[in-house]
C-alpha cells in the first residue's frame, strides 16, 4: 500500500517540472550513456531495486474525498470556502431544485404512457451544478445522459427539454432520439448520445482542436463510473495525457450502472486513482456538496487552459433514483440504502442547511419557490404535450449534408406510399 | 491491436518486394536448390492519359500522390490536422513522408495505438469545427473503431438535428490485397460500411484519381472513409497534378465504352477487369464496358444502370468475400432496375467465403481467368 502512494505522489511531483517547461512529450528522458549502472529503458524513468517487491493498490484507504461543508450545511475549513455571493448560490440552487422538479413531473408522465422513456437526476443535481458554475459559459460540455442540471444552469429553456422528450415539432433534434438525449448549439452542450463512453475520445479531439484555436476554453467530458469501463475511457485518458488536451473528465461515481454495484465493475480504488497511471492529475470529491465539486472544476479549468493538460475529477454521489424508467432498482438494491441518501445526504438539502444557516433563505421562500417552479415546469409541459410531431420528411434529412438520390428516391416512396395507405399511420398527429 | 512491429515489418517487406535480389543469396544457403519464383502480380496497372487541365504534372505512384492531397490540404487550410499510428516519421507507406517537417508537429502527430481512441479523438477534432485526417494503419485493424464509426460519426449530424456533425473527418486506411498480407493485412471491408448511412467510402484505382479523390473526401461536409489499394502504393505509377483538383464523388467513371457486356470494380480489382475486358475483345470478340465504381457510399446507380440497359449482361468483381460483398447489392438493385433488359443472370466474381489466406493467396483473389471465365459462361447463356 505505502509503495502505491509513494509511486502516486512521486508520479505527480515529476509530471509537474516537465510540463511546465513545455517539453512537448518524451518526458524525462535520459541521456544514453549505457556504461552506467542506471537503468536505460526508453519506456520508464525509474531507478533499479535489489529486491522483489509487488506494488499493492491501495483499495482500503483510497484517494480522500475532497469536501468543503458538512451534512448540516456547515463550512469545514474556511480557506476552502469559495465564498460565492447570495445570487450566486441561489441560481445553484434554484437550478437543482427546478431540475428535480422536472425530473418528478416527467418521470410520472413516463409512467402514465405520456413519454416513451425518461431518466432522472435524483442525487446527482450538486455534481451538474457545481461543475457547471465553475466553467465559462462557452467551454464545451460532452455528456453521458444523467447531466441535464448542466444545461439548466446554462439557461436551457424549459419548453426545449420538454419539445425533446416529447419529439414534438419544436425539438432541436427533430424528434430522432430518445427522450433525455438534449443538445444545444449555443450553450456549447453537444447531444448526448446512447452508446456509452465515446463521448469521451471525442471531448478529446476537440479539446485538442480548442488548443490549436487558443481561445483559452476546455472542454468537459461527464460520464459515470461504469462507462469507465469501456474501451473509449481508456482511449479517451491515454490520448489526452500524451497530445496535452485542456480537458476536465468529470465521472460521476453514484455506485451502480444500472443494476451492476461497484465491485462488480472494478477492483481499483475506484476511478480517481486510474488518472495518475495515464499521467493525469486527478481528484476525488464530494458529490453531494456543490461547493466542493465547484472548487475542484474551478482550479482545474484555471491549470488545464494554462498547461494545457487533462484533469480527471472523481465525484463520489449516489443514484437515488432508478436508473431509468424501463428499471426498478428496488431488485438489487434495498429500500433503506436509498433512504439514507435521500433523507441523510442529499446536495439539495446540503445546500438549502448552508442557505438557512446564511439566512439566505426561508420556509416562506421555499414554499413559493415549489409553487414557482412547478406550475413553470407544468406549463413547459402541457404546451410541449400539445404540440405535433415533426413532419414525416425530417426523417430522411440530415442523414448526408445534402440528400444523396438513393435517399431521395426513398422519401418519395413514402409519400406514394402515404397517399394510399395514409390513413394506417399516425398522420394526424405530425406537421403537413 | 497488438502487432504494431509486425505491421511495420510487413509493409517495409512490401517496401521491397519487387527487389527481392538482395536476399537471393541467403535463400542459395537454404535447403531448396531451386529459389522460390514469387507468384507474378495479379494485376497490370495501366496509367489514365495525362490531365492537362489542372495545370502542371509530376510523376508520382500512389502513396505519392496521397502525400501531395495532404500536402495540399494542409498548406490551403490552417485547421487540418493529421494523425494516427506512425505517420510522423512519414507513416509505414510513406504517405505523410516530410510533412510534419513542414507544417509542424502539432498538425502531423502520432497517436497512441488505438483505432477506438483515434476514430473517436477525430469525430471530436471536427465537431470543434477543425479539418480532422485520421490514418488507420490498415483497413484491417479499422473494426476496434467501428463502434465510432457507425454509432458515432455516421449519426452525429441526423441525431442532433444537424446542431452538430463530424463531417470534416475523414479516415484513411491502405486497403485490399498485397501478395502476401494474409488474414489481417489484405482485407477489403467496405460491404461492412456500406449498410451504415451517414458515411461515405470511396476507394480509388490509381495516383490520379487517388489524389482527386482524396481532396474531395477532405472537404466534403461528411465524414468520409478513403480506403487506399496498398498494393498500388509503389507499382502505379502516372503523371498527377501538383495543384489541387477534385474528382466528384459518388460517380461512377466508364473507362472504356462497349456494347455487350458490363463490367464493374473498383481499386486495383479495376486493372484486372481492364485486362478481361481486352481478353473478351481478343479471343471472343465480345465488347466490354468497362466502369469504375470508385465511390461505395452512396453509389452511383444511374451510371450503372444506364451501362446494363445498353450491354444486358453484368459481370461485378471485388477481392471481398462474396456473401454480403457489395456486390450483392450492385446486382440486386440492377435487378430491380433493369429486369427487362437483363439477358443472363448477373454474376458476381468475388472472393471466396474464407478468411483471406496466407499462401493460398493466388487461388484466392478473383483474378482475370476467374473473371474471364465467368464472363465467357455469362456470353454464352
Amino acid at each position: 500500500m505505502a509503495g502505491f502512494r509513494a509511486l502516486f505522489r512521486g508520479l505527480g511531483r515529476a509530471a509537474v517540472p516537465c510540463r511546465t517547461l513545455t517539453l512537448s512529450h518524451a518526458r524525462c528522458q535520459h541521456e544514453f550513456t549505457s556504461l552506467e549502472e542506471k537503468p536505460q529503458f526508453p519506456g520508464a524513468s525509474a531507478e533499479f531495486v535489489d529486491k522483489l517487491d509487488f506494488i499493492q493498490p491501495n483499495v482500503i484507504a483510497g484517494i480522500p474525498i475532497y469536501r468543503v461543508m458538512d451534512r448540516q450545511g456547515q463550512i469545514m475549513n474556511p480557506e476552502e470556502d469559495p465564498q460565492l455571493p447570495r445570487e450566486k448560490v441561489l441560481k445553484f440552487y434554484r437550478t437543482m431544485t427546478l431540475l428535480n422538479t422536472m425530473d418528478r413531473i416527467l418521470y410520472e408522465s413516463q409512467r402514465q404512457g405520456r413519454i416513451s422513456f425518461y431518466m432522472t437526476n435524483y442525487g446527482e443535481e450538486g455534481t451538474h451544478v457545481g461543475s457547471a458554475a465553475a466553467l465559462d459559459d462557452t467551454d464545451l460540455v460532452f455528456g453521458q445522459y444523467r447531466e441535464a442540471g448542466v444545461l439548466m444552469y446554462r439557461g436551457y429553456p424549459l419548453d426545449l427539454f420538454m419539445s425533446q422528450c416529447y419529439g414534438n415539432s419544436t425539438d432541436p433534434g427533430k424528434g430522432r432520439q430518445m427522450p433525455v438525449h438534449y443538445g444545444c448549439k449555443d450553450l456549447h452542450f453537444v447531444t448526448i448520445s446512447s452508446p456509452l463512453a465515446t463521448q469521451i475520445p471525442q471531448a478529446v479531439g476537440a479539446a485538442y482542436a480548442i488548443k490549436r484555436e487558443k481561445t483559452d476554453r476546455v472542454v468537459i467530458c461527464y460520464f459515470g463510473e461504469g462507462a469507465a469501463s469501456e474501451g473509449d475511457a481508456h482511449a479517451g485518458f491515454n490520448f489526452a495525457a500524451t497530445l496535452e488536451c485542456p480537458i476536465l473528465f468529470f465521472c460521476r461515481n453514484n455506485g451502480y450502472a444500472i443494476s451492476t454495484p461497484t465491485s462488480e465493475q472494478y477492483r481499483g480504488d475506484g476511478i480517481a486513482a486510474r488518472g495518475p497511471g495515464y499521467g493525469l492529475m486527478s481528484i476525488r470529491v464530494d458529490g453531494n456538496d456543490v461547493f466542493a465539486v465547484y472548487n475542484a472544476i474551478k482550479e482545474a479549468r484555471r491549470r488545464a487552459v494554462a498547461e494545457n493538460q487533462p484533469f480527471l475529477i472523481e465525484a463520489m454521489t449516489y443514484r437515488i433514483g432508478h436508473h431509468s424508467t424501463s428499471d426498478d432498482s428496488s431488485a438489487y438494491r434495498s429500500v433503506d440504502e436509498v433512504n439514507y441518501w435521500d433523507k441523510q445526504d442529499h446536495p439539495i438539502s446540503r445546500l438549502r442547511h448552508y442557505m438557512l444557516s446564511k439566512s439566505w433563505w426561508d420556509e416562506e421562500q421555499e414554499k413559493s419557490w415549489r409553487k414557482k417552479s412547478r406550475k413553470m415546469v407544468m406549463e413547459a409541459f402541457e404546451q410541449a404535450e400539445r404540440k405535433l410531431k415533426p413532419h414525416p420528411d425530417n426523417m430522411f434529412l440530415d442523414v448526408y449534408s445534402e440528400m444523396p438520390a438513393s435517399i431521395k428516391k426513398q422519401q418519395e416512396s413514402l409519400w406514394r406510399h402515404l397517399k394510399i395507405y395514409g390513413e394506417h399511420y399516425p398522420l394526424e398527429h405530425y406537421e403537413k | 491491436m497488438a502487432s504494431a512491429g509486425l505491421r511495420i515489418l510487413l509493409c517495409r517487406r512490401a517496401a521491397v518486394s519487387s527487389g527481392c535480389e538482395r536476399l537471393l543469396p541467403l535463400r542459395r544457403m537454404g535447403p531448396c536448390r531451386q529459389p522460390q519464383r514469387r507468384a507474378v502480380a495479379h494485376f497490370t496497372f495501366q496509367p489514365d492519359p495525362e490531365p492537362t487541365q489542372y495545370g502542371p504534372t509530376q510523376k508520382m505512384n500512389l502513396f505519392q500522390a496521397i502525400t501531395s492531397a495532404l500536402d495540399n490540404t494542409l498548406s490551403r487550410d490552417p485547421t487540418a490536422v493529421i494523425y494516427g499510428e506512425d505517420v510522423a516519421f512519414g507513416g509505414v507507406f510513406r504517405c505523410t513522408v516530410g510533412l510534419r517537417d513542414k507544417y509542424g508537429k502539432e498538425r502531423v502527430f502520432n497517436t497512441p495505438l488505438c483505432e477506438q481512441g483515434i476514430v473517436g479523438f477525430g469525430i471530436g477534432v471536427a465537431v470543434a469545427g477543425a479539418t480532422s485526417i485520421a490514418e488507420i494503419q490498415f483497413a484491417d485493424y479499422i473494426f476496434p473503431a467501428f463502434d465510432q464509426i457507425v454509432n458515432e460519426a455516421a449519426k452525429y449530424r441526423y441525431r442532433s438535428g444537424n446542431l452538430f456533425n463530424c463531417g470534416s473527418l475523414t479516415i484513411r486506411a491502405p486497403w485490399g490485397c498485397v501478395g502476401h498480407g494474409a488474414l489481417y493485412h489484405s482485407q477489403s471491408p467496405e460491404a461492412f460500411f456500406a449498410h451504415c448511412p451517414g458515411i461515405k467510402v470511396v476507394i480509388p484505382r490509381s495516383p490520379v484519381q487517388a489524389k482527386g479523390l482524396l481532396l474531395s473526401c477532405i472537404e466534403d461536409k461528411d465524414p468520409c472513409i478513403f480506403f487506399e489499394p496498398k498494393i498500388l502504393y509503389r507499382a502505379a505509377v502516372e503523371q498527377v497534378p501538383v495543384e489541387p483538383y477534385y474528382i466528384p464523388l459518388s460517380q461512377a467513371e466508364v473507362l472504356q465504352e462497349g456494347s455487350d457486356v458490363t463490367l464493374i470494380a473498383w481499386g486495383t480489382q479495376i486493372h484486372v477487369i481492364k485486362e478481361v475486358a481486352t481478353m473478351a475483345q481478343e479471343k471472343l470478340g465480345v465488347s466490354c464496358e468497362v466502369i469504375d465504381l470508385r465511390t461505395i457510399l452512396p453509389w452511383d446507380l444511374e451510371t450503372v444502370c444506364k451501362s446494363v440497359v445498353k450491354t444486358g449482361r453484368l459481370l461485378i468483381s471485388h477481392e471481398a468475400p462474396v456473401t454480403g460483398g457489395f456486390a450483392s447489392e450492385i446486382s440486386s438493385s440492377v435487378q430491380e432496375e433493369c429486369f427487362l433488359n437483363l439477358e443472363a443472370p448477373i454474376a458476381r466474381v468475388c472472393g471466396y467465403d474464407t478468411p483471406f489466406p496466407h499462401i493460398f493467396e493466388p487461388f484466392y483473389i478473383p483474378d482475370k481467368w476467374k473473371c474471364f471465365d465467368a464472363l465467357r459462361k455469362m456470353i454464352n447463356y
